[in-house]
């Protein structure tokens, strides 16, 4: 421009018309013949600048992907090895539970599992719980009829249910669930015996089949 | 396509400003009464930030619906409508073509203009979605879409239409802001509201569809005014402008994958939040190159310049406080105060709200035929948007920073931290009211432009009434 | 950019990719996130909110209480949330399978939501939160649109709040709360995340340990 004009703040004069624009700025874009061999400062600055940030994205994300694992929050955390590890039930806790159901042992036995005298047998201090575990999962898996003598009384009021995954059961109990029940009342109150496994109980229902009606205490005195 | 010339000289008015006065004033007009509306509520919001007992008692207006309320205003009233009716200018002079389909710009402006009034009244009444940028209820949302088709026809019609084979970064920001939008809101509308997805995917959807609002609509709208005002202006090419189609594309295919920036520490796996801190790592070179593109907007002249400079600075440093605010080490204290909502301020109003002013201003002239009314409103106008901006951004920023910090001890109580950040909030608050007033000013300065243009039944060539 | 579909495939590619990445990725990843089993405590986790609590969630969404609360505890190293009470463990996906309209929150002008029925050592009673809800505190408003100030009919009904001060309403006057306030109480009540997932505390090799009673 010649002259200086005033600037009317009310309304910007334009400078370049729609056409120039376009064309000058299409200009600008491809590869100049005349500039092959003639480097620019500001797009050598530029790809420095976008390679740092590229290199630090990628160095982040590596860092702190979490492995893109959906169960993963903190990216701090390190990755574990191999196949997650299960959370193991407890059988201690899953057999109080199910001792502590109404309807299941408590009802008898007691909380305290003292009984009932007359009728229902102490599980505390027991010669039956604490000893072979053969004959203490035959009971429980198939009930127990007839008169039992426990701790120096006889008990012939009740019958013992029957408990495993046999036929005239009521509960079904799985295997897992009886030695986790067992091995609960073997470790409570006065107790102090070791546990039961899911296996022993699978074996000895294998072994003496789906039919066998309740023990009783004679049947049960003639098992190692 | 012919390589016919589109217009002789620099100031030579364009087709589009004839065939589509009708259309791009209504739409610029509803813009500034939603911009009045979202002001209003926001200084109610702010208000009642600091002093709870405002309003309390109503239940439409307690402190909730207004958030949600002025969101939706600013957002779908005011950053939408302007953002069209710029759009479509912008793609009509650089096309070289009248308004096409200037019948259903003016449909489509009604229809959505009343679909966000009607949204409006559904969050007060108590449909709405608590979705931040989504809040309006789910039967809206279809309206929304078939009215923004309605506009973004014309603009369709004058990008395929156009004179010249070439175009202009303008073009490519404005042609994608024009399409993306559709694609984005239907999908967050469905994944949200119609069929939903399960859990905290809720939050992954939302965040995605935030940002990309952001980045990829309201961000694009913004650059297309300001990359068209500023080579006008001031007459230069731009420069670096090799660079830009770079700028352009990072930003497009970056943006959307910041959308995990607000579920850091959250309930998504990590890597959302991490591919959110690197993408807008990356997404600071975009920032780069725009300010290199459009740096000659500073000290240019003109009203339009001032207004597109501030914005353009506000834009890019809220760019950088964005990355820094996305690492975790600083998102530990500023996550969920004030601070994110003064980054959002510097971003949307400081940044895309004033550089879409600046092209308003240099727009309105020639779309009216008529100079702007009065210089005074628009030194007003300019004078308080600068001091609103800046104490807000403070204001906000320092009670973010307070209350991130006394939110991480965990002995102070909640009633402490808002007697700390209460007068941060008054500041902010007085702020609001200051940027409203200015927006009050721009109001008056565009009816009386425009009023006066209407008044007029024969509207003038640009050159008769620009002879001074 | 001369050629204008090339132009139109980017553009959609660029949103598209983002996407599938974020959306897609993250929906094939937690999509079909079932509750978890815990065979010790004979049920899966989370259990699904009921009825009352999934209106009170739509009350919740209505005022945007969003807007000032957050739901989501962050781990003990990232903030102070764990050593404000707000849970024990982090929020993990788990939580939210069973809430109809998430609601994380962006914000904390009040204290986080997401383990309020089960904060220790004593968890708020629906008493406390009505007086909460009526009153305000602090920088949070009183809803008392929430509440019916009511002629008491013969003697106070038991749903009356307990009010002292200058909130008690005027003798022979009682202030009970609407459908909407139990609503709200009873799924803030509801908010309960004291179980432990496998995924929320991901430090290996611990024993294996009870499930949390609730």
């Amino acid at each position: 421009m010649s002259a200086p004009e005033p600037i009317d703040p009310r309304r910007d004069r334009a400078a370049l018309s729609d056409d120039a624009l376009l064309d000058e700025h299409e200009k600008l874009i491809g590869v100049q013949p005349d500039d092959r061999a003639h480097y620019k400062m500001l797009p050598l600055v530029m790809l420095f600048v976008l390679s740092g940030c590229v290199l630090f994205a990628a160095t982040y994300l590596n860092r702190y992907s979490g492995h893109f694992d959906p169960s993963i929050y903190d990216e701090n955390q390190l990755p574990t090895k191999g196949a997650p590890v299960e959370v193991k039930v407890d059988p201690i806790a899953l057999g109080k539970r199910l001792f502590n159901t109404p309807g299941y042992c408590v009802t008898c036995h007691q909380a305290n599992g003292q009984g009932v005298p007359a009728t229902y047998p102490p599980l505390a201090g027991s010669e039956w719980v604490n000893g072979p575990t053969s004959r203490l999962i035959r009971i429980v898996l198939y009930g127990l009829q007839g008169s039992v003598h426990v701790e120096g009384r006889d008990f012939n009021a009740a019958v013992m249910p029957v408990f495993g995954q046999v036929s005239g059961s009521g509960f079904n109990l799985s295997d897992d669930k009886i030695a986790a029940v067992l091995t609960y009342v073997r470790q409570e109150w006065t107790n102090k015996s070791g546990p039961v496994t899911a296996e022993e109980v699978s074996q000895i229902r294998a072994a003496v089949g789906q039919d066998h009606k309740s023990w009783t205490q004679d049947q049960l005195l003639q098992v190692k | 396509m012919t390589s016919a010339p589109i217009s002789a000289g620099p100031d030579d008015p364009s087709a589009v400003e004839t065939s589509g006065r009708i259309p791009l004033l209504l739409l610029l007009g509803s813009a500034l009464a939603w911009l009045l509306v979202s002001g209003l509520l926001a200084l109610i919001g702010a208000i009642q930030a600091h002093t709870p007992e405002f309003l309390a008692r109503c239940s439409v207006l307690n402190y909730g619906h207004v958030q949600a309320l002025q969101e939706t205003a600013f957002v779908y009233g005011w950053i939408a409508n302007v953002g069209l009716a710029l759009a479509l200018w912008i793609l009509g002079r650089l096309g070289g073509q009248p308004l096409r389909a200037g019948a259903w710009v003016v449909t489509g402006t009604l229809v959505w203009n009343f679909g966000v009034a009607l949204g409006l009244v559904g969050i007060a009444a108590g449909d709405g979605t608590a979705l931040p940028l989504l809040q309006m209820p789910a039967y809206v949302q279809p309206i929304l879409l078939f009215a923004y088709a309605a506009i973004g026809v014309a603009g369709v019609l004058a990008w395929t239409g156009r004179r010249r084979q070439i175009m202009f970064a303008a073009q490519w920001y404005a042609v994608a802001a024009l399409f993306l939008f559709p694609w984005m809101f239907s999908v967050a509308q469905v994944m949200l509201l119609w069929v939903p997805v399960h859990g905290v995917l809720q939050a992954i959807t939302q965040g995605w569809f935030a940002q990309s609002l952001w980045t990829l609509w309201m961000a694009p709208l913004a650059l297309a005014g300001a990359y068209y005002v500023v080579p006008k202006v001031t007459g230069r090419v731009l420069p670096g402008y090799e660079l830009a189609s770079l700028g352009f594309w990072c930003l497009l295919f970056i943006g959307g994958w910041t959308g995990g920036r607000h579920l850091i520490g959250g309930p998504a796996p990590v890597w959302i939040s991490t591919i959110a801190i690197v993408t807008s790592t990356i997404l600071l070179s975009h920032y780069l190159i725009v300010f290199i593109n459009l740096r000659g907007a500073i000290g240019g002249p003109g009203t339009a310049l001032k207004f597109i400079s501030f914005g353009l600075a506000a834009y890019v440093l809220g760019g950088f406080v964005d990355a820094l605010t996305s690492m975790r080490v600083v998102a530990l204290t500023t996550q969920f105060t004030w601070f994110d909502e003064a980054q959002r301020q510097l971003a949307v109003y400081g940044g895309v709200s004033m550089m879409l002013f600046g092209t308003l201003y240099f727009a309105l002239p020639r779309l009216t035929g008529r100079s702007w009314a009065s210089p005074g409103l628009l030194r007003g106008h300019l004078a308080l948007s600068v001091t609103g901006i800046a104490l807000l951004v403070v204001s906000l920023g320092g009670a973010g920073l307070i209350q991130g910090r006394e939110l991480n001890d965990a002995a102070k109580s909640f009633a402490t931290i808002a007697a700390d950040t209460r007068p941060w909030l008054i500041a902010a608050a007085g702020a609001q009211a200051i940027l409203l007033l200015g927006n009050l000013l721009l109001a008056v300065n565009f009816l009386w432009t425009a009023g006066c243009c209407c008044c007029c039944c024969r509207p003038k060539a640009a050159t008769e009434a620009f002879a001074s | 950019m001369k050629n204008g579909f090339l132009f139109f495939l980017g553009l959609f590619a660029a949103l598209g990719l983002s996407w599938a990445g974020i959306v897609l990725g993250s929906n094939a990843q937690l999509g079909r996130l079932t509750p978890y089993y815990d065979a010790n405590e004979g049920q899966a986790f989370p259990a699904p909110l009921p009825g009352v609590a999934a209106e009170g969630q739509l009350v919740y969404r209505d005022l945007n209480c969003a807007a000032c609360h957050t739901q989501q505890v962050r781990r003990p190293d990232f903030g102070a949330d764990q050593a404000r009470g707000w849970g024990d463990r982090q929020s993990v996906a788990r939580d939210y399978i069973f809430q109809s309209h998430v609601q994380l929150g962006e914000s904390r002008i009040g204290p986080d939501l997401t383990n309020l029925g089960g904060r220790k050592p004593t968890a708020p009673d629906a008493g406390d939160l009505e007086n909460l809800l009526y009153a305000g505190q602090g920088g949070m408003p009183a809803y008392a649109f929430l509440f019916e100030r009511r002629k008491v009919l013969g003697q106070v009904s038991d749903q009356a709040l307990q009010l002292t001060g200058r909130l008690r309403p005027a003798r022979g006057y009682e202030v009970v709360p609407t459908r909407r306030a139990q609503e709200l109480v009873a799924y803030l009540l509801s908010l309960n995340t004291v179980y432990d997932y496998p995924e929320s505390r991901p430090a290996p090799a611990a024993p294996p340990q009870e499930g949390a009673r609730k």
